[in-house]
């Protein structure tokens, strides 16, 4: 706009309404690409991640034994299924590997490294094995001891299962499978018209 | 845009202080009015499109988007429990952050509370220090008041009623639409205006239910009036029309620019006027007054990165720093003429301190919906808004004003529900299915406007730069109680109503400050004795002052306050421009 040149607003309101119009079509990106699981269904490596974002060499969180240990706990928190991946597909443990390498928080940091221990504690004392070598019914069982107490105690592995359960959702839906084959969400793409309810009378119940 | 050096020997027609909706605003309209402007932002101009990133997957991010490990943001529990200043306690980390810096993508947007400490009562104070303030990151629903906020004195006795009525700032508004654009649908309403919208949003199923449930109630629930351009607008090559991309829910902002900035929308605009000249990292500490006048001289402001300090000349200067900086900023202007601080012969200025009160809401699942195939429920700029219905026909026996909801419904990035007990197979299964079956709203009300609530500068603690930092005198009363009530019920009866399950009720008041509508600590009105600014927004002692922001309102209202701040600002800047130009300032 030239130096005090008056605005005229309704002369320009139609000008860029029909503006629009014409480039509507030509401007539509192509959708980002959605699927990309094929890379994500791999194994994850056997040794965490130990680089952090900054390019350092941190020392990593977990043990290799720990680390199984968390895979186990959190693929038995979110199991893979019929439908998609489950934590460990979605490299659950790389992230809580992350979070808790970088944490500042000494308390929680012991949490874990407590959690892990006393989790392994009553796998023996119920099913006489580590966690990681029971069965899935066994594991299931273990954490619903834990779960289902979770309101009554602040015992320190109460404490580990709702940070392990916290941090396994969080790792797990802002994962590619957990966005896109799990929740087959639509969104975060460019759309042409907004999109609204067809049926103008749904019964909610 | 073209970027022009301060010139500290040159009178600035116009010095503004601040760049946000006010001061964005101002620069707009004196600009193309043909003043030379000075804009002193004080934080810096931020590459804000790498800072918002609106489309960035949440695993492309280093922390699923969420903040760095150094940096934390104050939770509901930490302001409820600390005092201010909020800083002592929180050594762990580096950085620490109002609870709307609570993400990845708004880190650098708001400030270290650390640097920027207040005192006295509790106080979500949310700033953004950087080129636009806060309309980076603002909620964007832009709604227009009425008569039943401009003459709600004439209606029910408490406080005062505004110096204009609608008929005054309705051309105003219509200019803010036209140049900025702004979504919605025309309801017809005479408490809350229909604006001249653009391509409107559309509801989803569970907000339609709702919609005709609230119908029978004779109650309004309208597409969220959003100030987004969704058609574009055709005199701004610095914003895109919105592409529906549904990132509009966290917190962050548009790093397209369809839903209103003020960099984008205004700030580079006037600069290509040519006519302005824009300081980035200027704190301004003081307006300088000619002793000999009485009139504002210009201001004195600190280079926050190299501590310098610098005077500089304005015929006219305009305060425009945000509700609450701005009258600390003329609280700090203290002189032999003006000892209680400027324009404040009234000692009106940090008084009638006002908002919205947040917090009661409710949670609902739609049966029918459970198990759906997913939908795309969170592609448009927000879901719903319930208008007001109390205090408009009927007399409520309990409280006086109003209160409105904003909602919205459907499945979004991260789901909701991932709260439920359990864990395996069946929790996973849940989650999927019971992700699009979600809606709620949260309540916003007006809180009055009170002398005896207020602020005043704290008499020892000092901010970062050695400037005497604000303290509060502030706290909800009776009536802000007694509405949260009903707020709760009604949210509450409606969802029932609709056919709602209800899975979740917010019963608690969230602290003082959460709207981030802090408004009315320069209140304007025709007495000098018990108002700071007339009409147009210019103060009653110092005729070449401006306070443009929020602190010129009369009352909060319960609508958002952006599309008003701007509307009140044009129609000032335009009355200032004519003054100018007869030489009347």
């Amino acid at each position: 706009m030239s130096k005090n040149e008056p605005i005229n607003l309704k002369q320009d309101r139609r000008q860029w309404l029909k503006a629009s119009a014409t480039v509507l079509g030509a401007s539509l990106l192509p959708l980002p690409a959605v699927a990309a699981e094929a890379s994500q269904a791999e194994a994850p490596p056997a040794t965490p991640q130990s680089k952090p974002a900054g390019g350092k060499t941190a020392a990593p969180f977990f043990t290799p034994a720990q680390y199984a240990l968390v895979e186990e706990l959190s693929e038995t928190i979110i199991p893979a299924d019929s439908h998609s991946g489950g934590a460990k597909a979605a490299k659950v443990a790389d992230y809580i590997e992350q979070e808790l390498r970088e944490s500042t928080d000494d308390s929680r940091k012991s949490t874990w490294h407590e959690g892990l221990r006393l989790v392994d504690l009553m796998s023996q004392h119920y099913h006489g094995k580590s966690f990681v070598d029971s069965s899935s019914e066994d594991r299931i069982a273990v954490l619903t001891v834990l779960s289902d107490n979770d309101h009554m105690t602040d015992l320190p592995e109460v404490r580990f299962f709702r940070e392990l359960k916290h941090l396994t959702v969080r790792g797990y839906y802002t994962s590619k499978i957990g966005i896109h084959n799990e929740l087959e969400y639509k969104g975060n793409r460019l759309l042409l018209e907004f999109v609204g309810c067809d049926d103008p009378a749904p019964k909610s119940s | 845009m073209a970027e022009s050096e301060i010139d500290l020997n040159k009178t600035y027609d116009a010095v503004v202080v601040g760049s946000g909706a006010a001061g964005g605003m101002a620069a707009h309209v004196l600009t193309s009015r043909g003043l030379q402007v000075l804009m002193l932002e004080a934080g810096k101009k931020l590459p804000i499109e790498q800072e918002l990133r609106s489309m960035e997957w949440p695993y492309n991010n280093p922390h699923r988007g969420e903040l760095p490990p150094d940096r934390h943001a104050l939770t509901f529990n930490e302001y409820t429990i600390r005092n201010p200043p909020y800083g002592p306690g929180f050594e762990k980390s580096k950085h620490l952050h109002s609870y709307i810096g609570s993400s990845d993508y708004v880190k650098n947007i708001v400030v270290d509370e650390r640097e920027n400490p207040f005192t006295g009562t509790n106080y979500a104070w949310v700033r953004a220090r950087c080129l636009g303030g806060k309309t980076n990151i603002w909620g964007r629903l832009a709604l227009r008041l009425s008569d039943y906020d401009f003459k709600a004195k004439s209606r029910d006795g408490f406080g005062e009623d505004w110096p204009i009525s609608y008929s005054d700032l309705a051309p105003y508004y219509d200019k803010v639409d036209l140049y900025l654009g702004i979504t919605g649908v025309k309801e017809n309403l005479p408490h809350l205006p229909d604006s001249i919208f653009q391509r409107p949003t559309r509801l989803n199923c569970a907000e339609v239910t709702l919609k005709q449930s609230l119908q029978k109630m004779g109650r309004v629930l309208t597409q969220y009036r959003a100030g987004v351009t969704t058609d574009g607008l055709k005199h701004n090559k610095y914003r895109s029309r919105c592409w529906g991309r549904g990132a509009c829910e966290r917190k962050g902002g548009c790093d397209i620019h369809a839903a209103f900035d003020s960099p984008t929308g205004l700030i580079y605009p006037a600069a290509d006027t040519g006519n302005l000249t824009l300081r980035t990292n200027a704190v301004v500490r003081e307006v300088t007054v000619d002793p000999q006048t009485g009139k504002a001289s210009g201001v004195h402001f600190i280079d926050s990165q190299t501590m310098k300090d610098y005077t500089v000349r304005g015929k006219v200067v305009i305060v425009a720093a945000s509700t609450l900086e701005s009258t600390r900023l003329l609280l700090l202007s203290k002189s032999r003429l003006y000892p209680n601080g400027l324009a404040n012969s009234s000692g009106h200025v940090g008084h009638n301190f006002c908002e919205h009160v947040m917090g009661p809401g409710v949670t609902g699942q739609v049966k029918n919906l459970v198990g759906k195939p997913p939908t795309l429920d969170d592609g448009r700029p927000g879901g719903f808004y319930l208008t007001r219905f109390r205090n408009l026909t009927e007399k409520h026996p309990k409280f006086i004003r109003g209160y409105g909801f904003e909602g919205g419904s459907g499945a979004r990035m991260f789901p909701q529900g991932t709260d439920a007990h359990g864990f395996g197979a069946s929790f996973k299964e849940e989650v999927r299915q019971n992700q699009g079956s979600y809606i709620g709203m949260g309540a916003f009300g007006e809180v009055l406007a009170r002398y005896e609530n207020y602020v005043d500068l704290d008499p020892v603690v000092k901010d970062k730069l050695g400037i005497p930092a604000l303290r509060f005198h502030y706290k909800f009363g009776d009536n802000e109680h007694r509405m949260a009530e009903d707020m709760k019920e009604t949210a509450q009866e409606m969802f029932e109503a609709a056919g709602f399950k209800i899975t979740h009720v917010s019963n608690r008041v969230l602290t003082e400050g959460w709207s981030i509508h802090e408004l009315g600590t320069a209140r304007m009105g025709n007495d000098p004795k018990t108002s700071v600014l007339n009409q147009f927004q210019q103060s009653h002692d110092v005729k070449n002052l401006f306070v443009v922001d929020g602190s010129a309102f009369v009352n909060a209202s319960c609508q958002n306050p952006t599309w008003t701040i701007m509307a009140l600002c044009w129609r000032s800047c335009d009355y200032l421009a004519d003054e100018f130009g007869k030489g009347n300032l």
